[in-house]
């Protein structure tokens, strides 16, 4: 009994001392920035930055996170919605719009199920996954259903995931037959996937917007990685990745 | 050497008590009502109930087999089935789908029979089973090994043919350790995530079960994520206490004293 009290006194001690090393050494050396971010930021943001510390996800759940006071530096949302709420709620700094993408649809490679077009989606016994409502990309892909008269597919799917990331591995596992996915999210993986374009007139305004957390203990540091992301090697990336110029 | 003990009870205790500090009884009862917390509640119950019949069903005799019968690879048989235990279930998740996904090792065989587990009630039911079995089959082997075997020769040599000393001789004698095993089953069962979220994803009154929506909820309202934690913390709490009155009722033959008896 003693001994088992000790080993777990132990093992608390030893957490304990192993945060507190991990805050000296972190306040010591020049800042590496815990940046909340988009899910289908995944690939592009450590192109930008190599030495940010990432936690991708949906920006909704990212939202929530800063919102309970979790550490995060800056966060980068798939919307301008989030981050203006918590400007709004004194959390993060004005929100900046660094970047834009656009929807598709992505079906199996070579599209064995004969779809065809996003019309084909109709086709009844066709599993479809989407992401949930409240995520950046479900919210979009409520909008272009409902905008080409399909919103009745949005009870029709089978899964609703929680960031882009999942609904994309649901189709090129073959879970799904189809997905709504940033078109950014399937160019690296167009060898797995077909690709459903989507028309303009269907198209949301996919904007992209980033932040400094108030709470943050570096700041400036912050703002200034926000501020680089309009910078011209940052856009040249963006842009290589498939991300799209800012409308004006 | 107290206030190891307080401090290791203070950091095991305080994230339970923090969940219901954060916001009223009466306001996390009102969320319970909820149709994104009643699906997930049935949902749960509802998948639990068929995977741990199963569990129960396919894993009694199993560990009684591997606790009364000596063939060869029968220790690596019994460490092999406890593997799941140690797993991440992460790990698992991908297993299962690498295993039963469309393109998986089974996936072309399933696809010819026209059936596909991933995304649907099934694979909750799949991956609950998977992750919580070897609570009960350890436990179940350790009960059985406890039996007697003086009783079941007893038994035999009194008329008794197998099946009949099966029933009214080794499963009462045993009957303590399977209910623990069996709580110890249900409740891992009722908290699995990671396997889950991969393999059956989430979908409201489908593949959401309870933990599934706290995730969820997580996103969308916090008061909603308290309410559902609050609730499985209930549940938990009287899992473990129906599994000490279990452990600790009739103290005349104990069959298993520690959950956690090594099944040797």
């Amino acid at each position: 009994m003693k001994l088992r009290v000790l080993a777990a006194a132990g093992a608390v001690g030893l957490a304990a001392v192993s945060v507190a090393l991990a805050g000296t050494s972190q306040a010591r050396k020049a800042p590496h920035l815990t940046v909340f971010a988009a899910a289908s930021l995944t690939n592009v943001l450590p192109q930008i930055d190599p030495h940010g510390r990432y936690s991708f996800g949906g920006s909704n759940m990212l939202a929530a996170q800063i919102e309970q006071g979790l550490p995060a530096d800056v966060f980068a949302s798939a919307n301008t919605s989030l981050p203006w709420q918590l400007h709004r709620k004194g959390l993060v700094t004005r929100p900046v719009v660094f970047t834009s993408n656009r929807l598709v649809a992505v079906i199996a490679h070579g599209d064995p199920k004969h779809i065809g077009s996003v019309q084909g989606l109709e086709k009844p016994g066709l599993r479809i996954v989407m992401a949930a409502a409240g995520v950046p990309v479900g919210d979009y892909t409520r909008k272009v259903l409902a905008r080409l008269g399909m919103s009745d597919l949005v009870g029709k799917a089978v899964s609703q995931e929680t960031d882009v990331r999942e609904v994309l591995a649901k189709v090129t596992l073959g879970e799904a037959d189809a997905g709504f996915v940033y078109a950014t999210d399937a160019k690296p993986v167009a060898g797995k996937v077909s690709l459903l374009g989507i028309q303009k007139s269907a198209q949301p305004q996919v904007l992209y917007a980033a932040a400094a957390v108030k709470a943050s203990t570096h700041l400036q540091a912050a703002k200034a990685w926000v501020n680089k992301l309009l910078s011209k090697p940052a856009q040249t990336k963006l842009r290589a990745a498939g991300f799209l110029r800012i409308p004006h | 050497m107290f206030a190891a003990a307080a401090i290791a009870l203070g950091f095991l205790l305080l994230p339970i008590v923090a969940i219901f500090a954060r916001v009223s009884p009466g306001k996390l009862v009102a969320q319970l009502s909820q149709p994104v917390v009643t699906d997930a509640l049935v949902l749960s119950l509802k998948t639990s109930a068929i995977a741990q019949a199963l569990v129960v069903l396919v894993g009694t005799p199993a560990a009684y087999v591997l606790a009364t019968r000596r063939f060869p690879g029968r220790s690596l048989a019994v460490v092999l089935v406890e593997l799941p235990l140690v797993l991440p279930p992460a790990v698992a998740g991908i297993g299962l789908i690498a295993a039963f996904g469309r393109l998986g090792l089974l996936g072309g065989t399933l696809d010819a029979l026209g059936v596909q587990v991933g995304l649907t009630q099934a694979a909750v039911v799949i991956a609950v089973a998977y992750v919580s079995s070897p609570f009960y089959v350890r436990q179940a082997v350790a009960a059985f090994e406890a039996v007697d075997p003086n009783l079941v020769a007893a038994s035999r040599t009194l008329g008794a043919g197998r099946a009949r000393t099966f029933f009214r001789v080794v499963l009462p004698l045993a009957r303590r350790g399977l209910a623990a095993g069996e709580a110890l089953s249900f409740a891992r069962g009722l908290g699995e995530f990671g396997a889950t979220i991969m393999f059956a994803s989430s979908l409201q009154g489908v593949t959401q079960t309870l933990p599934l929506a706290i995730y969820h909820e997580f996103a969308l309202d916090f008061t909603t994520a308290l309410a559902m934690s609050a609730l499985l913390v209930v549940v938990s709490g009287a899992l473990l206490v129906a599994l000490r009155i279990t452990l600790q009722w009739q103290p005349s033959k104990p069959t298993s004293r520690f959950l956690f008896a090594p099944s040797r």
